[in-house]
C-alpha cells in the first residue's frame, strides 16, 4: 500500500537540467510526500488500513477515490472521522495511490480502485463508517486497559478518550503513545454505528481540505510534475484513429537544439527534447506519412446522425432489451392513441481544463517504473503499466495525482498515453513527461457518442400513460472502454442505457431497448453518463404527452410519480421554489424530472429567445434528494457545476467529424460556457434520509429537457435535437 | 541570458527568447501554479500580471516580458492571504482547482483597477477565463466578498 498527502508544501528542488539559475523561487519539483517517511517522524500508529494517528494527535485518514473536483478528498474522510469521533481540525487526508482491491476497491465498481459514476460516497459510505468505528474501538479498548477500567465506562469526545467516573481523559495522540494498543477488538455491528441524530460531522459544512491549497495554486497535478533529468515528449498523433506512421522524415526536427530523439509509436510519432518548447518546435518540422487503411477514415458525423435516426425509426433493426415491464409491444399495438417523437444528441467532448499528461520513470532494468498520473482508476492504470513493461503490478510505484477535471475523460486514457510515456522512458532511460496540447486532446478525444431516440407511448382516455417504448440508438461505450466486461454483458450497456428504465414512473407496460450502432470514433462516458441523453429525450417527450393529454406538465408528472414519494417531493419542491409557470414577460419556464441513479432531482429553467433565435437561460432551479447530504455545501457546488456543464452541452457544444478527422481544435471552436452565459442558479436539497448517493453527475440530466420545454412554452417550437442554443424551427 | 523579474526576484533563464512565458514559468522556473489550458489565449488558465495587468502568459514571448514586472499566483501575496484568496476559501470556490490560479489573478487585476466592481463589471472582467467545473457563481460571489471585506 502506498499513500500520499496531496496538500503538503513543496520541497524546493533544483532540477538538474541546468535551466534553473536560482533556487529562491522555490517551487518546482514534485510535491509527493511519502506517508511512510512521515510516519516515522511523528511516531504514527497504523490503527487499521484507513486510519493512522500520530503522537501529536494528527489523524491521517485515507481515501481511495481520485480527487477531480468533486470533493471526495474531504467527504470520504469526513464520514470516517464521524465514527472515529475525531477532532476535524486534526484530520489530514491521504490519497491511496495503490493497494489491495480487497481493502480499497469500490464495492460498486467491481471492487477495484476506480472513480466514476458518482459512486464514491455510495460505494464507500458504509466502509468508511465501519473503519472509523473500529478505529475508535481500538482507542477505547486501549485506554480502558491502561486505566484498568471496564471498557463500557469509557467513551469519546472529539479527539479524546474519556473515563467519566474518574474524570480521566487522554487525547488520541496520548493513546497511541501507550506502551500497548489493543487492536484485537470485537467487530462493529450496525448497532455500534452512531444514529443519525448524533452526527456532528456528516451533514456539516466543514471547509474542503483541498480548497486553501487551490486558492494558492499549490496543488501539483500530473502536468506539473518535474523530475531530475526529465525529458519532455510531444506527439504528432495520427489524424485518424487506427492509422500508424509509415514514413517519418525527421532531419529538420532532429536539428532543433535540445531534441533528444524522435520515436515512432503505434499511433503517433513522439518528439523528445530537453525542453517542452523544443519538443513543440521540432514537432512542427516533422513530416510523417500515415497509413490510410483505417475503417475510421469513412467516419462522417453528419451522415452518422442520419443513420442513427433511421435505425431509431426502423422496427426491423435488432434491439437489445434493457428493461421490460408488462407487454409494451402488445399494449402499443392495441392502443387507440399512440404518440411518438424522435430526439437526438451529437458528440460532445469533456473539455477538462487540464490537458492529459503522463509522467513516467522506468527503472534501469526496464521491468518497473514510477508513474505520476491523474487517473480515474489506479487499478486500471497500474494494470496497463504492468502490461506495457511485461512486469507485475508490484513493480509499478504509482502516484494518483489530483486531476484538473475528469468528467469521464480520465478513465481508460492510460491505454495510450501512459503506454507511450513508459515506452519512451524505457527506450531513453530517462524520466519523461508526455503532454498533450489542447489540440491533441480535442482531436483525440473520447466523446460521448451521438445518440438517436424514438419514444412511443399509449395514452388512454383518462390521459394516463399505459404503454411506453424508449428505443436508443448509439454505439456501445462499454464495448470500447471495457471490452472484457462487454464480453460478459449480454449486450447490456449501462453506460448508454441507464436511466431509460424510467423506474420512477408508474407505467405498467414498458420497454427500453438499445440498437447498438457501429462505433465510428472513440467514445466514453461524459458527465451524467447515459442519463444526459436519455433524460433529455424522456422529459421532452413527457411534456409532449402532457400537451396531448391536455394536462399541465406538473400534474402529468405527479400522476406518473404517484407511487414514488421521493420523486414527488423533489418535483413539488422545484415547482415551489421556481414558482413554476410564472415567468416574467418574454420568458418561459420548462420543467424536467430527471435524477441520476438513486439520487432524485428535478429542475426548472427560465429562458428567453432573442430575435436571432439565440437561447438565453436566465435562471435555473433544482431540487435534489441525495438520500443524505454528507457535505451539503459541496453537494450544492456539484449540482451548480453539473447544471452549468449540462447547459453548456445543450446550448453550444458539438464535435463534428469528417473523413475520420475531428474538425474542432481548441476552445475557440469548442467553447464551454463562460461566466456571462450562466443563469442565476438556486438549488434546494430535499433529504429523504435514504442511503447517501452521489452528486457529481446529478446536475446534468435535468438540464436538457428543462430548457427545451421552456423554449416550447415560449415559442411553440419543439427542440428535439441537441444542441439547440440556436432555436430550430 | 535574459533576466526576468518574477515575484520581485531577478531571475536568469537560458530559454530561447521566443519561448512563451508560460513554459518559462512552469517548466524552467518551476512556478507551476500558472496553468496551461489552451495555449492560444482562449481559456485564461495561464493568467499572470505583467506590470499589474492581467495577461495570458501563453501569448507573451519571453523576450517581450524582459524588463517588466511579472507576478504569478505564487507571488500574489506573501502568505497566500490576499483578500481574494481569503474570499475564495470563504466561498469554497474551487472544485478541481485547475483554472483557479488564473481566475484569482484576473480578479486581482480587476479589483486593483476597480475596487468596487458591480456584478456586470465582474462578469465583463472575468469573461476571458473558463472554468469547466462550473464554479462561476462562486467566483462572482468571492470577488464581491473580497471587494467588500478588502
Ligand atoms: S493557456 Fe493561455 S489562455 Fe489558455
Ligand atoms: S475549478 Fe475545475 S476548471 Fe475551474
Amino acid at each position: 500500500m502506498t499513500y500520499h498527502k496531496p496538500n503538503l508544501s513543496r520541497r524546493a528542488f533544483l532540477a538538474t537540467s541546468g535551466a534553473l539559475s536560482v533556487a529562491v523561487l522555490g517551487g518546482g519539483l514534485v510535491s509527493v510526500f511519502r506517508d511512510a517517511a512521515e510516519a516515522q517522524d511523528l511516531g504514527r500508529s497504523e490503527i487499521n488500513a484507513w486510519v493512522s494517528i500520530a503522537r501529536n494527535g494528527r489523524v491521517a485518514i485515507r481515501y481511495t477515490s481520485g480527487e477531480m473536483g468533486q470533493g471526495v478528498s474531504t467527504s470520504l474522510p469526513l464520514v470516517l472521522a464521524e465514527e472515529l469521533d475525531a477532532d476535524w481540525s486534526m484530520v489530514d487526508a491521504l490519497q491511496v495511490d495503490q493497494g489491495p482491491p480487497a481493502t480499497f476497491g469500490n464495492p460498486l465498481i467491481n471492487n477495484i480502485l476506480y472513480t466514476a459514476g458518482s459512486l464514491s460516497i455510495a460505494g464507500y459510505f458504509d466502509r468508511m463508517r465501519r473503519a472509523g468505528a473500529t478505529a475508535r474501538r481500538v482507542l477505547v479498548h486501549s485506554a480502558a486497559a491502561s486505566w484498568r477500567v471496564p471498557v463500557g465506562e469509557v467513551t469519546t469526545e472529539p479527539g479524546f478518550v474519556v473515563h467519566g467516573r474518574s474524570r480521566r481523559r487522554m487525547s488520541f495522540g496520548e493513546v497511541v503513545a501507550l506502551p500497548q494498543l489493543v487492536t484485537d477488538v470485537p467487530a462493529i455491528t450496525d448497532a455500534d454505528l452512531k444514529p443519525r441524530e448524533q452526527w456532528r460531522l456528516i451533514g456539516s459544512d466543514v471547509g474542503r481540505l483541498d480548497v486553501p491549497e487551490k486558492a494558492r495554486g499549490a496543488i501539483t497535478y500530473s502536468i506539473d510534475v518535474r523530475l531530475p533529468g526529465m525529458v519532455y515528449a510531444a506527439q504528432l498523433l495520427a489524424p485518424v484513429e487506427g492509422e500508424t506512421p509509415t514514413v517519418t522524415t525527421d532531419t529538420d526536427a532532429r536539428a532543433v537544439p535540445g531534441v533528444v530523439d524522435i520515436i515512432p509509436l503505434r499511433n503517433a510519432v513522439a518528439v523528445v527534447a530537453e525542453t517542452w518548447e523544443a519538443a513543440l518546435a521540432a514537432r512542427e518540422l516533422l513530416k510523417v506519412e500515415w497509413s490510410n487503411t483505417s475503417p475510421f477514415r469513412s467516419t462522417d458525423s453528419a451522415a452518422e446522425l442520419k443513420e442513427l435516426a433511421a435505425a431509431a425509426a426502423d422496427p426491423a433493426r435488432e434491439a437489445f432489451p434493457w428493461e421490460t415491464r408488462g407487454d409494451a409491444r402488445a399494449a402499443l399495438r392495441s392502443s387507440a392513441r399512440v404518440i411518438s417523437a424522435d430526439y437526438s444528441t451529437e458528440y460532445v467532448y469533456h473539455a477538462q481544463m487540464e490537458p492529459l499528461a503522463a509522467v513516467a520513470a522506468v527503472d534501469a532494468d526496464g521491468k518497473g517504473a514510477e508513474v505520476w498520473l491523474g487517473t480515474q482508476s489506479q487499478t486500471v492504470s497500474i494494470g496497463i503499466a504492468a502490461a506495457v513493461l511485461q512486469t507485475t503490478p508490484d513493480r509499478i510505484r504509482f502516484h494518483a495525482m489530483q486531476m484538473g477535471g475528469g468528467f469521464g475523460r480520465r478513465t481508460f486514457f492510460a491505454r495510450d498515453l501512459l503506454r507511450d510515456a513508459l515506452l519512451i522512458s524505457k527506450q531513453l532511460k530517462r524520466p519523461v513527461k508526455l503532454m498533450w496540447t489542447r489540440e491533441d486532446d480535442v482531436k483525440n478525444g473520447w466523446f460521448r457518442p451521438a445518440t438517436a431516440h424514438r419514444l412511443e407511448a399509449a395514452l388512454d382516455s383518462n390521459g394516463d400513460v399505459t404503454a411506453w417504448r424508449h428505443r436508443v440508438v448509439s454505439a456501445s461505450i462499454l464495448a470500447f472502454a471495457m471490452p472484457d466486461n462487454w464480453a460478459k454483458a449480454n449486450n447490456r450497456d449501462f453506460l448508454v442505457m441507464e436511466g431509460a428504465e424510467s423506474a420512477d414512473y408508474a407505467i405498467p407496460n414498458l420497454i427500453a431497448e438499445h440498437v447498438i450502432a457501429d462505433r465510428r470514433t472513440r467514445v466514453a462516458a461524459w458527465r451524467g453518463i447515459g442519463w444526459g441523453p436519455n433524460m433529455f429525450a424522456r422529459e421532452c417527450f413527457i411534456d409532449e404527452l402532457a400537451a396531448a393529454a391536455n394536462a399541465d406538465p406538473v400534474a402529468f408528472r405527479r400522476r406518473l410519480l404517484r407511487n414514488n414519494e421521493r420523486g414527488l417531493r423533489v418535483l413539488d419542491a422545484v415547482v415551489a421554489i421556481s414558482k413554476f409557470g410564472t415567468a416574467p414577460q418574454g420568458r418561459a419556464h420548462g420543467l424536467s424530472f430527471a435524477g441520476y441513479k438513486e439520487t432524485r432531482a428535478a429542475g426548472v429553467a427560465e429562458v428567453s429567445v432573442d430575435g436571432e433565435g439565440r437561447v438565453r437561460v436566465h435562471r435555473f432551479w433544482a431540487a435534489v434528494d441525495p438520500g443524505v447530504a454528507v457535505h451539503p455545501n459541496n453537494l450544492l457546488a456539484q449540482v451548480e457545476g453539473g447544471i452549468i456543464f449540462g447547459l453548456s452541452g445543450l446550448l453550444q457544444e458539438r464535435i463534428t467529424i469528417a473523413g475520420g478527422e475531428v474538425q474542432q481544435s481548441n476552445f475557440y471552436d469548442y467553447e464551454p460556457l463562460r461566466i456571462g452565459d450562466i443563469p442565476q442558479i438556486e438549488v434546494q436539497i430535499v433529504e429523504s434520509g435514504a442511503a447517501p448517493t452521489g452528486a457529481g453527475e446529478i446536475g446534468v440530466p435535468m438540464t436538457g429537457a428543462a430548457v427545451a420545454n421552456a423554449i416550447f412554452a415560449l415559442t411553440g417550437r419543439r427542440q428535439r435535437q441537441m444542441p439547440f442554443g440556436q432555436v430550430r424551427s | 541570458m535574459p533576466t526576468l523579474t518574477v515575484n520581485g526576484n531577478a531571475v536568469d533563464t537560458n530559454a530561447d527568447p521566443q519561448t512563451p512565458l508560460l513554459w518559462v514559468l512552469r517548466e524552467h522556473l518551476g512556478l507551476t501554479g500558472t496553468k496551461f489550458g489552451c495555449g492560444v489565449g482562449s481559456c485564461g488558465a495561464c493568467t499572470i500580471h505583467l506590470d499589474g495587468e492581467a495577461t495570458f502568459a501563453c501569448q507573451v514571448p519571453l523576450e517581450a516580458a524582459v524588463g517588466h514586472k511579472i507576478t504569478t499566483i505564487e507571488g500574489l501575496s506573501p502568505n497566500g492571504d490576499h483578500p481574494l484568496q481569503r474570499a475564495w476559501i470563504a466561498e469554497q470556490t474551487p472544485q478541481c482547482g485547475y483554472c483557479q490560479s488564473g481566475q484569482i489573478m484576473r480578479a486581482a487585476a480587476l479589483l486593483a483597477a476597480n475596487p468596487k466592481p458591480s456584478r456586470e463589471d465582474i462578469i465583463d472582467g472575468m469573461a476571458p477565463n473558463l472554468c469547466r467545473c462550473g464554479t462561476y457563481p462562486r467566483i462572482a460571489r468571492a470577488i464581491e466578498r473580497a471587494a467588500q471585506e478588502g
